[in-house]
């Protein structure tokens, strides 16, 4: 293990709030590294005041700012921009996620920040990118996934799409965010020069798509996407399927198909002519959905039915609720869900670090802050400023700060 | 020398398949590195038959692997598996997506691999990670989505739960490793030394939970995540309305609210104890929607409606298809969609590259390679093979090609 954090010294100046922004520099913070989460005045990131939420202290913003430091400013105050710039020649990276133009708008944009800081790495995340017809429309996580063509593939064929209820897009592209800073900076190591990265709601949602835009694009049309309830559109079988107690998810993929037919006793269906390629089994995926299911219904039990399926490798889930996922033993045991203390909240449950680092372990005990809780602490200890000087920032509603 | 990308100079052995291990080292080709794919002989990469495909050529591979620089070897021959442990020694990185324990079968293991090059970092990609109970299972994108409590968030809560058509698990999980390969290597510079790292479908997936895990634990079980159709469950106005052409997605939160209510000419429902905060619509959230959906069927079109919730800046947006998506001016301007040639399919399709570094363009002059068409080049440049011998290893069933 090595004796300090992947990011120790790396120091990075936060303007994000809600999700996707702060999901980077959450997992920056994870990485060892000093954030400075500027939050506006007088009440700071919005989601402190998102759910759950018990005596003003949000769990939802404990989740995704833990090990940040905060700084509470008014940042239309000209006292407070110069603590930013001061600021931004002290740190590696800048970070933003406000609609485009916010940023220059406040005085901070790249043509001025790489002035400051030629070394910065400024990474602006947004919906639709900083450039481009739709950029200057406000969004968040759904609105791009409506225009990445993503929400029309999600559901029933036969009612609306269906809304997943968590933010894929937002997390994720705070981690392609943070992916792409990591190679910046990587590349100040090697050329000493900075640079800007553009990341976007839409560009991540799209780049999921790893069937659909070439499929159709390359069939000419004759693929057409399109959503399928709880079974795959163009492969079988794959889906979610009728249990002897819930839901059961199953794949078996072209050289598991007759495994799975031989599990199930019907070795007769491998030579079906129904059955024997993927494109029959899609076009008679309503005959095969009823043979699977109708042997599923076999089982005492879901467990006894998944346990039957592993034993024979063919891939196999039980539909898990929030409640069974995080009581899991697997995802107890590798930390997939921990449980964080919260100073205020006590303790409860977050998802894991998704990266996991063979020299480095994780770092439990990071702690939200409170609002402004830093404040003193970085402009006396960072910026040099006199204990006078911030209490009549202080007094001028400069600094903002809050018990909780 | 000014670097063309921030990866040009680093060297990536990569033993990935299927999709999420190959989504990371597509990312890292168009950052420049070198990205040597060992593919398993004779056949290879099995998504080299995945839809679409033509004259045996497939449009899936494709777009996961332009620029990548294919050697196909039998890894189970003395030959084959020593050709692999010498490139290990002029490789950055070494990725791999086999389930738990093949690789270290394969005689790969991290402790052979950080004896033949201390300085490599080692990425290994799983469905639930290297450790625990469920590690030895088989698993793709949709069975950890499973085992994540995602799946049973999507879709109807009288029915199934719903499949979303795309991966988000596979390609987010590349995301999530190649993050933390651009942190181990930014260490690496640092530092010196390389580590392993861990990174499963299971976390990456889990990880996206923003709201459901800790509101659920936090709030002692009094909020229990479920599936809910087009609309979420904890926050609305949020979710998929009828409109007079088709669906609309409309968000309204928080501070949303007043502004939707004045837009829909109804100022009546800002003070309504019905509607007044997040609580009390959720309460009456079926009278809610059907007020939003009433007023959208008195416009003259849905295009007319985006145009009055944009005038007031309520995240809004049309449901997509996906060709429609491809179509949109915005994603052609910004090649959040962008066309490729390929040598034998010709032109389509595909996602634009996600990641925009300001100092560097993305060299779009890539192919995707034919079975086993660099076996030569990189065995004499890393190896010092003479042509002989790799004729010798071809006619030996080491080394294998293919013209598709």
């Amino acid at each position: 293990m090595a004796s300090k954090p992947i990011l120790a010294g790396y120091r990075i100046i936060d303007f994000t709030q809600y999700l996707a922004g702060p999901s980077a520099t959450r997992l920056m913070a994870e990485m060892g590294a000093d954030i400075i989460k500027v939050e506006m005045a007088p009440f700071g990131d919005p989601s402190r005041a998102f759910p759950y939420r018990k005596n003003k202290r949000s769990a939802y913003y404990v989740q995704q700012n833990r090990g940040k430091k905060s700084l509470c400013v008014d940042l239309k105050d000209e006292r407070s921009k110069q603590v930013i710039r001061d600021l931004i020649q002290q740190c590696d990276v800048l970070i933003e996620n406000y609609a485009p133009g916010v940023i220059e708008r406040l005085g901070f944009g790249w043509e001025v920040v790489r002035e400051l800081n030629p070394k910065l790495v400024m990474c602006s995340i947004s919906a639709f990118g900083q450039t481009g017809p739709l950029s200057h429309l406000s969004g968040f996580d759904y609105i791009a996934q409506a225009y990445a063509g993503v929400t029309s593939v999600i559901g029933e064929p036969d009612r609306p799409p269906s809304l997943p209820m968590l933010a894929i897009g937002d997390v994720t592209t705070g981690v392609h965010a943070a992916c792409a800073l990591g190679f910046a900076l990587l590349d100040v190591h090697r050329t000493g020069v900075g640079q800007h990265l553009d990341i976007s709601l839409l560009d991540c949602y799209f780049h999921h798509h790893e069937v659909n835009v070439q499929a159709y694009s390359a069939s000419g049309g004759a693929m057409v996407p399109r959503r399928a309830g709880s079974h795959h559109y163009a492969v079988a079988p794959t889906g979610i399927f009728r249990g002897p107690e819930g839901y059961i998810m199953i794949l078996a993929l072209l050289h598991q198909w007759p495994v799975l037919c031989k599990v199930m006793g019907r070795e007769d269906l491998i030579t079906d002519e129904r059955f024997k390629t993927n494109e029959l089994r899609v076009a008679n995926q309503k005959a095969l959905i009823a043979l699977i299911e109708g042997w599923l219904q076999s089982f005492p039990t879901d467990a006894a039915a998944i346990a039957a399926l592993q034993a024979v490798r063919v891939p196999v889930a039980p539909i898990l609720t929030v409640a069974q996922a995080v009581a899991h033993p697997h995802h107890r045991a590798r930390g997939t869900v921990r449980t964080v203390s919260d100073r205020m909240l006590g303790e409860f449950d977050i998802p894991g670090m998704p990266l996991r680092f063979s020299n480095h372990p994780e770092l439990p005990s990071l702690q939200a802050p409170l609002l402004g809780e830093h404040n003193a602490e970085i402009l006396t200890g960072l910026l040099g400023y006199g204990a006078a000087q911030v209490a009549e920032l202080e007094q001028g509603g400069v600094l903002v700060s809050a018990a909780h | 020398m000014q670097p063309k990308h921030v990866l040009d100079g680093y060297r990536v052995l990569d033993l990935t398949q299927y999709l999420a291990g190959p989504a990371a080292t597509n990312l890292m080709v168009q950052m420049g590195a070198e990205v040597i794919k060992v593919e398993i002989g004779p056949h290879g990469e099995p998504v080299r038959n995945f839809p679409f495909c033509r004259d045996g050529r497939s449009g899936y591979f494709i777009q996961q692997n332009r620029g990548k620089k294919s050697l196909c070897l039998d890894p189970k021959t003395p030959e084959g598996l020593d050709i692999i442990k010498q490139l290990l020694k002029h490789c950055d990185v070494f990725i791999e997506n086999f389930a738990p324990g093949v690789v270290g079968r394969l005689g790969l293991s991290w402790d052979v691999v950080r004896e033949l090059n201390p300085e490599i970092i080692m990425c290994s990609i799983s469905a639930f990670g290297q450790q625990g109970p469920l590690a030895a299972y088989p698993g793709f994108d949709y069975i950890a989505q499973a085992y994540a409590a995602v799946s049973d968030l999507i879709g109807e809560p009288d029915r199934a739960p719903s499949m979303p058509m795309l991966a988000f698990g596979d390609v987010g999980t590349g995301v999530h490793a190649l993050t933390a390969i651009g942190y181990a290597l930014l260490e690496r510079a640092r530092d010196g030394g390389g580590q392993w790292l861990d990174i499963s479908l299971l976390d990456s997936y889990f990880h996206y939970h923003e709201v459901s895990v800790q509101a659920y634990s936090a709030s002692g079980g009094k909020v229990q995540p479920h599936r809910s159709g087009s609309h979420h469950y904890a926050v609305g106005p949020s979710g998929i309305f009828k409109a007079k052409d088709g669906h609309l997605m409309i968000l309204a939160l928080l501070h949303q609210w007043s502004p939707l209510c004045r837009a829909m000419g109804r100022e009546d429902l800002i003070a309504d104890p019905k509607f007044v905060d997040n609580d009390a619509r959720m309460v009456n959230r079926e009278e809610m929607i059907a007020i939003i959906e009433a007023w959208l069927q008195t416009l003259p079109s849905d295009a007319a409606a985006l145009e009055i919730l944009e005038g007031a800046r309520i995240p809004c947006a049309p449901i997509l298809s996906v060709p429609e998506a491809m179509a949109h001016p915005h994603m052609i301007e910004r090649r959040t969609v962008r066309t490729i040639d390929d040598r034998i399919l010709g032109k389509f399709q595909i996602p634009g590259m996600p990641l925009r570094f300001s100092k560097y363009e993305v060299d779009e002059n890539i192919q995707a390679p034919l079975l086993g068409e660099h076996n030569a080049e990189i065995l004499q440049r890393f190896l010092r093979y003479s042509p002989e011998q790799v004729r010798d290893l071809e006619s030996r069933n080491v080394l294998f090609s293919k013209p598709v």
